[in-house]
């Protein structure tokens, strides 16, 4: 048998059983400036530091099961974001938590943890919006023009193809008001996965290219998601309730 | 020094770090940092401290410098004395460099932030001569005075280390103080000292930098440029290099470490958060090099070979595994088929990561059947290619530069490799080697195609159908370095260079080969560059003006541009480039590597008549190494 059937073979036959933990993590810091490959390869590393018994791929380029809900873009912090790791023997998701915390870098860490029963669909299929919360000097009041506009169209770069897009509809509601901080700070609710995604900086760049909002503010424009969540609009689910 | 500085750390807007490539190589925060959090809270409370404050500088990228060994090793040296906070800074690429200037943002350490201008050592690991002005991009954006002369008693004392020190002439009169050598220990004395300046200021009597520079020039392998005057011929040559002060050493010699199971190495280290260029987990085997290939510099730079015990490495390997949680265990020697003890030592390692995921990488190995098995072995994943280094294309040239490696050696390595299934092989070569003719170019090619053929019969032979057969050749320019038997050697015009590599990619037309080759212009001034004189200094300052910086990145370095800076100041290429005499004084020649310029000049005799020069495990050829007492010289008498 070569290697590459006998590879094909381990994949599909040694089904092992795993037992994932559904993990919330947060970043700020230096750890918000990596993207989402840098942030996966430092959670290999952080949970191989470990003692935990991370579960491998089969087949010849073993790899850690991780998966997570939803990238994150360079420059964004989180206070919740979530992360699937598979283990080969259960393991209690405190234990992982307070594992994790010894060996990740300072600027991020756990939060909580919950033991994903198997046949459990992935996480990443099931994130439909994601909040955030945009830092920077009197930025409310543009947003809320920009939120009474009918449309918002903003210019893509696809594939080499530059195009006029509507960014109006992905923008499901006004957060603000459960996350006072005054005319510095706005939180909104975005669509978000794999099918309809809406991206911080291009918000931003709406708001600076049809309300007149200061660029150079804008561009200094701190940036956390604050939560993910499932189902569909207005039937949505913070992710931490499930 | 630092008495009168404060802490005045230095904070990135969101929007600049937003602007640049990468980010994340400002930013630090990254797993094994080292934070003194004791200092760093006197900094913040009371503007200073009595902890010798060391930056470590390297003039590239992030991911180049954090790739370095020598920047790991000593960092954590430093960080392990409770007298030393040593953190990092490296050169920000242009589009960084430009911010900082544009908004007069020091240049700063990543670890607490401090500007450059308010560290008590600032020391530069120098890797390669064409990061020179990057040297100068550093100190200038860290608010230094570039030049040794022009700095006060408040400004840090600026130092280097790092191979290319052997001949530190062209940057010499930038830096304080320069180690000749391996640093573990050298470092160590230098903060000692630096402290004892530092207590001092809240004296009566306060050491100055002469007085700081004087004592320092009595620690072994310490070179102070200033200390020296350099008299020059009429035809430019060096006429002599005389110490300036009473009690200097006329002779500096390099420090080398003889125990390596003795001397501190981390186990513990810093876990980048994004991809750098070597982007695993270190394990030094050993020192030096028994070969003597007489192109090699590094082979008689870092003689007398020194190994660390098989147990010591598994040792510091199972920890390191264990602390950054890489999946791959790089082993760095010069030859690592040379190792002593490198099956117990692999297979002790294999068994520890059994069940981890953990490959181990083994560059520089011999390909024979203990290697092979070996590969199949170490790596989990699939097979990668396989890499020789004849570095010539006959037998004849071979002989001369004493690559103790035959055709037959290689046909026959390569006719086990394909059996085993490997159909990927890479091939370095050099160009330019002395007394080199069109035959031996031709002999590349020739070789290249009998390994071609053979790939082919060892098919038909085994009635197998094999993979796609990718043969990559590679040449590189051969640049005549100080300290090698090759040193009087001139080195060829860019007009040979080119001729010869048409006549190779000519040679070397097929389906199944590759030819890739080195910048020929990088390495017209690289030669320039480590066989330089003082004299360079200036067009050195002078090209940074103009903003020649990253000069080795191939897109970043204008040839023509330094070639008129060399005119515009009476040299030349050609002078640097040049055959020298055998009784010429060198630039270098009052640096002691312990290999003497006598043993040199009887290489280039035996180089001349094609006479080979055996390993020194088999005998030894009297090259002065042995003058440290230790390592491979001694190791008969020991057994």
């Amino acid at each position: 048998m070569n290697a590459k059937d006998r590879e094909r073979e381990m994949t599909t036959q040694q089904h092992q059983t795993q037992y994932i933990c559904r993990i919330r993590f947060a970043r700020k810091g230096s750890l918000s400036y990596i993207g989402h490959l840098d942030l996966m390869r430092t959670f290999e590393r952080a949970i191989r530091r470990t003692e935990l018994p991370l579960l491998h791929t089969q087949g010849y380029n073993p790899r850690p099961v991780l998966v997570f809900a939803l990238p994150l873009g360079v420059g964004i912090s989180t206070e919740s974001d979530y992360v699937d790791i598979a283990f080969s023997v259960p393991v209690p998701p405190e234990q992982v938590i307070r594992e994790m915390n010894r060996f990740l870098p300072p600027d991020l860490w756990t939060v909580d943890g919950v033991v994903v029963p198997e046949g459990t669909g992935s996480v990443m299929a099931a994130v439909t919006s994601a909040s955030y919360r945009f830092e920077a000097p009197q930025i409310l009041p543009y947003v809320k023009r920009a939120l009474e506009a009918d449309s918002l169209l903003v210019t893509k770069i696809s594939k080499g193809e530059t195009r006029e897009v509507d960014i109006r509809p992905l923008i499901l509601m006004d957060l603000t008001a459960d996350d006072a901080k005054g005319e510095d700070a706005v939180c909104l609710l975005f669509r978000a996965g794999s099918r309809e995604n809406l991206r911080p900086d291009l918000f931003l760049s709406a708001v600076t290219r049809h309300f007149a909002y200061d660029e150079d503010a804008a561009a200094n424009c701190r940036v956390t998601r604050t939560g993910l969540f499932t189902g569909v609009f207005p039937n949505y689910t913070d992710l931490k309730e499930i | 020094m630092s008495l009168q500085h404060s802490y005045h750390p230095v904070t990135l807007q969101h929007r600049d770090l937003m602007a640049v490539q990468n980010p994340a190589r400002y930013t630090g925060g990254e797993w094994g940092a080292i934070i003194k959090s004791e200092v760093l809270s006197e900094l913040i409370a009371t503007g200073r401290t009595d902890t010798v404050r060391f930056a470590f500088c390297f003039p590239d990228i992030y991911e180049i410098g954090m790739s370095n060994l020598a920047l790991r090793i000593l960092y954590h040296v430093l960080n392990s004395s409770p007298d030393v906070w040593c953190e990092r800074a490296f050169s920000p690429w242009k589009d960084m460099d430009a911010i900082l200037r544009e908004k007069k943002i020091p240049l700063f350490a990543l670890e607490s932030g401090s500007p450059l201008c308010e560290f008590d050592i600032v020391g530069f690991t120098l890797q390669y001569e064409l990061c020179y002005t990057n040297v100068l991009q550093m100190l200038e954006l860290g608010g230094i005075p570039l030049r040794s002369a022009d700095r006060t008693e408040t400004d840090p004392i600026v130092v280097a280390g790092g191979p290319v020190v052997y001949n530190s002439e062209p940057v010499a009169p930038f830096f304080d103080l320069i180690m000749i050598g391996e640093g573990e220990e050298m470092i160590l004395e230098l903060t000692d000292l630096a402290k004892k300046k530092k207590l001092s200021a809240k004296t009566d009597h306060p050491m100055t930098r002469e007085e700081f520079l004087l004592q320092a020039a009595s620690i072994p392998g310490v070179y102070v440029p200033s200390f020296y005057d350099v008299s020059y011929r009429a035809d430019g040559t060096v006429q002599s290099v005389l110490p300036n002060r009473a009690g200097i050493p006329s002779v500096i010699q390099k420090r080398i470490i003889l125990d390596l199971d003795a001397v501190s190495y981390p186990t513990e280290t810093i876990v980048t958060n994004t991809r750098i260029v070597h982007d695993r987990a270190y394990l030094e085997l050993f020192r030096g090099c028994i070969r003597g290939c007489r192109f090699c510099q590094a082979g008689f730079l870092y003689r007398p070979v020194r190994e660390k015990s098989a147990e010591t490495l598994l040792e510091q390997g199972i920890a390191l595994e264990q602390s950054t949680g890489c999946d791959e265990l790089g082993m760095l020697s010069l030859s690592t088929s040379d190792f002593t003890d490198l099956s117990p030592l692999t297979d002790g390692l294999i068994e520890a990561f059994d069940g981890h995921h953990t490959s181990l990488s083994l560059p520089s190995l011999r390909v024979d059947s203990f290697s092979l098995d070996l590969m199949e072995k170490v790596s989990s994943t699939r097979k990668s290619g396989l890499t020789f280094a004849p570095e010539a294309g006959t037998q004849r040239l071979r002989d001369v530069i004493n690559k103790g490696i035959s055709e037959e050696d290689i046909l026959s390595s390569l006719d086990l490799a394909f059996q085993g299934g490997w159909s990927s092989v890479k091939l370095y070569f050099m160009l330019g080697l002395p007394s080199e003719t069109e035959e031996d170019v031709i002999g590349i090619s020739d070789l290249v195609r009998k390994i071609e053929q053979l790939y082919f019969d060892v098919a038909r032979r085994l009635g197998t159908r094999l993979r796609k057969l990718e043969i990559t050749v590679s040449t590189s320019m051969y640049i005549p370095k100080p300290f090698t038997p090759f040193q009087w050697e001139p080195q060829d015009s860019l007009e040979a260079f080119q001729r010869k590599q048409s006549l190779l990619r000519e040679k070397l037309r097929s389906r199944n080969i590759k030819y890739i080759w080195h910048d020929l212009d990088t390495s017209c001034w690289e030669v320039v560059m480590s066989r330089g004189d003082r004299r360079l200094a200036d067009v050195l300052e002078k090209g940074y003006r103009k903003g020649y910086i990253f000069d080795s990145w191939d897109d970043c370095f204008s040839y023509s541009g330094w070639v008129s800076l060399l005119e515009e100041a009476g040299l030349s290429m050609d002078f640097y480039s040049r055959r020298r005499e055998e009784d010429e004084i060198f630039p270098w020649d009052h640096i002691d590597c312990g290999v003497k310029k006598e043993f040199l000049l009887r290489e280039k005799k035996r180089a001349e008549q094609g006479i080979v020069t055996p390993p020194c495990r088999e005998s030894c050829s009297a090259c002065g190494a042995d003058c440290f007492g230790g390592g491979v010289c001694y190791e008969r008498e020991r057994s």
